[in-house]
């Protein structure tokens, strides 16, 4: 049941998707880009969100690329969570998206509808974040423009009206080149929004780098933690304690858990991923 | 470039048979496929929020929310229902390990069953479960659904 | 052959695996129209306006009712809900306004243009809110409503909206002579049913006055005389359908949406109307379980004898006292668990807060209330450092002993508690209560906990069954029980084909209810049916019998007292060649000569529970129920020491079952019920702001098991203690399962922890939270 009718657009092209945008917010329409559409279609059926059109984008040929491109992962943003899975190109976006929703939800989810959610957790996001090669393809007034993703993202991936994600793409040097872990953790379940999701990266020159999806409205990394967390002349666990106290903004409280407690996780958890880590080095 | 932007008739493969029916552009699957031009009501309203699975059918042999679908996305796909399953061994094995009671989330499990066994052969334990969380069930333990779709993907291990 | 004692598959089950059955939701008919409530968005507040001008224009929108259409208020009880709040919202998403629309879109549209406004009052949000002095009022008029249904006792200018209590000897003495005493405050709050298929009701209004309802209700019998009596219409003018139901757990047994939509149907000139709640709808609008505080004492000598318990249940009823008051009856007519205690002095209390309202939920109210003795006895062991099943076993409840209010116990009135407890020490291979490490910050350990449980049901409850043979000697069984999961309709029909020696395959189940064609049930609760309509079964097979005895007997010219029966044939007992196919008398016996004899052979019977009272309200004293279901369940788990995780590997339940009519139904019902109670004692919870805005109404917030959450093992073993007057000797089990597992997880994570935890649901931020308060 759908409380709002909206109007359902499927185009073929990157430039058809566009030109329907335009004529439709022309019109004064409130058109938007539809992926997998599981957080439309809520947010449709408790009234809530403003627009009268989806632009399905998943017939885009481009928004489905999914390979490995002159040494770079392209990673359409049409592409199902479960199909970066089953792919497995980047094993640090695989770790981290196949913790988002449950398996059947995965199979809906599209990797741009995750990075572009208005919920705060977009934990697709975060092996991005920890890169300096990643872009992000926007398709545009311009045509495509590959833009660095450290560029448009600040606290979301700023795209301007009408555009639209078609793929990112990470350097596969670079991705290959660091090693990983991503822990989802919850309040008790298996299947819940993160308490905090922690994703962190061991480059080859030995620093670290982690990220963070749930202690905040937003996905983040903090150039000042990821600092502390190279401090290697320091134990794992203090690291992570002064971690835990210099990161950028303080820790959400709401029904999944309380300041304090996502305080404590975030530093056991990091505790164990950086003893892992270097253990495995 | 498709397009719908009023009720229109739209063609449906389910279960192997084309059906013609007229949707709302931004009607679900779920709503198509319980309505009175189908009354294909095995898909049961649970959330409606893709979060309890009460409702799943197969895209293209895929499990899928279908509260969580346009129809207008699966226009030319081929949707199975639990209607559609004719004596398959899942159903055989819910019968037989009593994996439900009251029913209502029954045609979901069976459909990610289903999936399951035509997809991922001898799927693993651990695969098994996470396919099988994305469904609730209030009224068993888990344990009987476990083993009825365990008993058909992995026979060798019950 | 016998049919009793095996494991038979439910009647409908083919139906459910093949999308088949067909719950409310799933039988429409065309040109039915919709009906949307309009929810507050306050917990507390006075209606100052209702401005449904917008709504009504939108195109589709047929009517909208508001409060002060109405003039009805409703309550099982004391009655003091209006269907559509009026003056007052109570609770936040009580419906305020009622949208009828030709569909449900254009409903929901509609219902968002009305315009409410509410002046905010304070937010009575917890019990020590509502007790406060000084609290403001949930009800202005609490102790002036009429009461429905007595015994209730509410205080007037308070949120009290009933007390019940008890008292068996002299508490300050057993204290006295007790050595240790405990005292253990617990915390739990209100649950949802969260049965799969949410709450729906289609009523209409037929040119001829009749009034049909069509609802996923465990309760039509109830349906009928409650819309009746709030409408003033005949009982017999009221219809009531009930199909096959997706999950109750007593949520089912409350009449809420039924009324809605009759009050839509009534507006919109009797046209069919359906209403179905939205998950979000279904947790935060229609009631939940009730939440609880608890102030637990008990005493007992060195010896390990407990002497004496003195409790007060503080239950948070939300806004609006539905069975409360039932409720707290049953808690406070079995308050000290399964055990003897000879001074006891129990006050429970009813508390409004403007917190969705409750009503029963699996276990009525015997879940938080176990919850609660038994982290107080676990305790009392510890305190005694004795191991806690041996506790348990020293002072569980046996014949002769009385019950709180004093009901005498005998064997068949009562399951075998210590054969329960020997079972259980075998099954889980009990450890004696010992914490183990396993590893780095790891460590194992086994928790316990007992229950038992009485129907709580009025004196005067009824059930009836009606059997009618078809022409080829097979039979059709009709009863007024639901059918949610239980395999309610297979259990009568199994206690059917073995009184009539007949192939289960020979009865046919009428699956769905209609209250003017099945006999009454007063309602399909309290793990009741086996007993209540089996009996009523029983009754009916032995009216059919006697038919068939008597018509042979004319055939084969005998008496009715040489005859017998078997293999669908009636036979002369001493020469069984002498006989006749049921299916020859089925519907009457025709002669060679073509005159026939006799007509349809069909059965009546009825069952009536005996000896019930109400409680007295002063003392407490009565028999609340037939019998007393027993049973223990333990778990063992794994804990993290660090992380305060944890993993429940084994979770066991032995229960005197009395008789197993069907072992893999009451297995499975058995392992569904701990699954359940895990869920509860693990992860459930409504959380409510400071506000009292409901703030996990999906399934993404409010947090049910998942596959892979459950234990890693079941164990489940039935001890078999007959109860005389049962089908079989079979005992209740429905709910059973629910009751102590919570309980025995707590126990177990108590000791791993080693600190109490006393509070619910227990995460790892609970444990972590108690670890850091107790330092």
């Amino acid at each position: 049941m759908i409380v709002h009718p909206f109007d359902y657009y499927r185009p073929d092209t990157l430039k058809a998707a566009l030109a329907i945008h335009e004529e439709l917010a022309r019109e004064g329409r409130h058109p938007i880009y539809y992926g997998g559409g599981t957080e439309i279609l809520t947010r449709s059926r408790l009234n809530e969100g403003r627009f009268d059109a989806v632009i399905d984008l998943k017939n885009i040929p481009e928004t489905r690329q999914h390979g490995t491109d002159r040494g770079q992962y392209r990673f359409g943003a049409g592409v199902r969570l479960t199909e970066l899975a089953s792919e497995d190109l980047w094993p640090f976006l695989t770790a981290t998206a196949d913790r988002i929703a449950d398996h059947t939800t995965r199979g809906q989810i599209t990797l741009g509808g995750n990075l572009l959610s208005t919920l705060p957790y977009r934990e697709a996001i975060l092996p991005f974040l920890l890169t300096d090669s990643s872009t992000a393809d926007v398709a545009g007034k311009h045509g495509v423009q590959s833009r660095a993703l450290r560029d448009i993202y600040d606290q979301k991936l700023n795209l301007k009206p009408g555009e639209f994600l078609v793929s990112v793409t990470v350097d596969g040097q670079e991705a290959k080149g660091m090693a990983f872990r991503s822990y989802k953790m919850t309040r008790q379940d298996w299947i819940d929004y993160p308490l905090v999701t922690i994703a962190v990266a061991r480059r080859e020159d030995g620093s670290i780098r982690a990220a963070f999806s749930g202690w905040a409205n937003y996905p983040f990394t903090s150039s000042h933690v990821n600092h502390i967390l190279s401090e290697t002349s320091r134990s794992a666990r203090d690291r992570a304690a002064r971690a835990v106290s210099s990161m950028p903004h303080q820790a959400l409280t709401d029904i999944h858990g309380s300041r304090e407690y996502r305080e404590f996780v975030t530093q056991y958890t990091l505790t164990n991923i950086l003893k892992e880590l270097e253990a495995s080095q | 470039m498709k397009s719908l932007t009023k009720p229109e008739q739209v063609s449906l493969t389910i279960n192997q048979e084309p059906c013609d029916v007229v949707i709302y552009p931004g009607e679900t699957l779920l709503y198509t496929l319980r309505g009175d031009a189908l009354g294909l009501t095995g898909a049961k309203p649970g959330c409606e929020n893709g979060d309890c699975g009460a409702c799943t059918v197969l895209v293209d042999g895929v499990p899928m929310k279908s509260c969580m679908v346009l129809t207008a996305e699966v226009e030319d796909r081929d949707i199975l229902t639990v209607e559609g399953l004719k004596e398959t061994p899942i159903q055989r094995a819910f019968m037989d390990q009593q994996a439900f009671q009251c029913g209502y989330c029954t045609s979901g499990f069976l459909m990610v069953g289903h999936a399951l066994a035509q997809d991922v052969a001898n799927a693993s334990p651990e695969r098994t479960i996470e396919w099988l969380r994305s469904n609730i069930c209030r009224c068993t333990s888990y344990q009987e659904i476990y083993d009825a779709v365990s008993s058909v993907v992995h026979p060798e291990r019950s | 052959m016998s049919t009793i004692g095996t494991s038979v598959p439910r009647k409908e089950a083919p139906n459910k695996v093949t999308g088949r059955a067909r719950y409310t939701n799933d039988i429409n008919i065309p040109g039915t129209l919709s009906a949307v409530v309009v929810p507050a968005h306050r917990a507390h507040g006075k209606i100052l306006s209702i401005d449904t001008s917008e709504a009504k224009k939108v195109p589709g929108v047929k009517a909208i009712v508001i409060g002060d259409d109405l003039s009805v208020l409703t309550g099982d009880v004391t009655q003091d809900r209006p269907p559509l709040a009026k003056d007052k919202v109570r609770y936040w998403g009580e419906p305020v306004a009622l949208v009828i629309a030709r569909d449900e879109s254009i409903a929901r549209r509609a219902a968002a243009l009305v315009n409410v406004r509410i002046k905010p009052l304070p937010v009575v949000n917890s019990i020590p809110d509502s007790l406060a002095d000084n609290a403001p009022l949930v009800h202005e008029k609490n102790g002036d409503y009429t009461v429905a249904t007595p015994p209730v006792s509410p205080k007037k200018k308070s949120n009290l909206a009933d007390q019940a209590n008890v008292k068996k000897g002299d508490v300050e003495k057993g204290l006295k002579a007790s050595d240790v005493k405990v005292q253990v405050h617990v915390s739990l709050p209100q649950i949802d049913h969260a049965a799969m298929e949410p709450r729906v009701a289609k009523a209409e209004i037929l040119a001829d006055g009749r009034v049909l309802i069509h609802a996923s209700t465990q309760a039509p019998f109830e349906v009928q005389k409650l819309v009746a009596q709030y409408f003033n219409l005949k009982p017999g003018q009221v219809i009531v359908t009930a199909p096959l139901i997706g999950g109750a757990f007593g949520g089912k047994a409350a009449i809420q949406l039924e009324l809605l939509a009759y009050i839509a149907s009534k507006a919109v000139g009797g046209q069919m109307v359906k209403i179905a709640n939205t998950r979000e709808e279904d947790l935060t609008m229609s009631p939940l379980g009730l939440g609880l505080e608890a102030d637990i004492t008990l005493g007992a000598t060195k010896d390990g004898r407990i002497q004496a318990a003195n409790m007060k249940f503080y239950l948070d009823i939300g806004a609006y006292t539905d069975s409360a008051p039932r409720i707290a009856r049953a808690i406070a007519a079995q308050c000290t668990g399964p055990y003897h205690v000879a001074n006891v002095h129990t006050d429970v209390f009813c508390v409004y807060t403007n917190h969705t309202y409750t009503t029963a939920f699996r276990g009525f109210g015997h879940m938080p209330m176990t919850f609660a003795v038994e982290r107080a006895v676990d305790e009392l062991a510890q305190a005694l450092k004795m191991d806690p099943l041996e506790f348990r076993r020293k002072n569980a409840i046996d014949i002769d002993n009385m019950t709180p209010t004093k009901a005498r116990l005998t064997r068949s009135n009562l399951g075998d508690l210590p054969a329960c407890l020997n079972e259980m020490e075998r099954l889980i291979g009990w450890q004696g209560g010992e914490v183990q490490a396993v590893g780095p910050h790891r460590v194992r350990a086994q928790g316990v906990a007992a229950f038992w449980k009485t129907s709580s049901s009025p004196p005067n409850a009824v059930s009836g069954a009606i059997i009618t043979m078809n022409s080829d000697g097979s039979v059709n069984l009709s009863t007024g029980a639901v059918e949610f999961g239980p395999g309610t309709k297979t259990t009568a029909a199994m206690i059917l084909a073995e009184k009539l020696r007949i192939p289960l395959d020979r009865v046919y189940v009428h699956e769905d209810v209609n209250t003017s064609v099945n006999p009454e049930h007063w309602k399909t609760v309290a793990s009741l049916s086996t007993y209540m309509v089996g009996r009523a079964v029983l009754d009916a097979a032995n009216d059919l019998l006697q038919q068939l005895l008597n018509l042979a007997a004319i055939v084969l010219r005998c008496s009715p007292d040489d005859l017998d029966y078997g293999n669908e044939h009636v036979f002369v007992r001493d020469d069984p060649h002498i006989s006749i196919k049921f299916s020859d008398l089925a519907l009457g016996y025709k002669y060679q000569e073509g005159d026939s004899i006799g007509g349809q052979l069909m059965g009546r019977g009825r069952f009536m529970i005996r000896h019930l009272n109400l409680l007295d309200q002063e003392t407490g004293h009565g028999k609340p129920g037939p019998a007393w279901t027993v049973g223990v369940q333990a778990v063992e788990v794994e804990y993290d020491q660090e992380t305060h995780q944890y993993r429940v590997l084994k979770a066991a339940t032995v229960l005197d079952a009395g008789r197993v009519i069907n072992p893999q139904v009451a297995t499975g019902q058995v392992m569904g019920g701990m699954n359940m109670g895990i869920g509860v004692a693990s992860r459930e919870g409504v959380h409510y702001d400071p506000n009292g805005t409901f703030l996990n109404p999906q399934f993404r917030s409010y947090k049910v098991m998942r596959m892979g959450e459950q234990p890693q093992q079941y164990l489940v073993e039935f001890v078999q203690t007959p109860q005389m007057d049962s089908p079989y000797g079979a005992r209740p089990l429905g709910e059973h399962a629910v009751l102590a597992i919570g309980a025995a997880l707590a126990n177990a994570l108590s000791r791993a922890a080693n600190t109490p935890l006393n509070t619910l649901p227990i995460t790892p931020e609970m444990i972590w939270q108690q670890r850091r308060e107790r330092r």
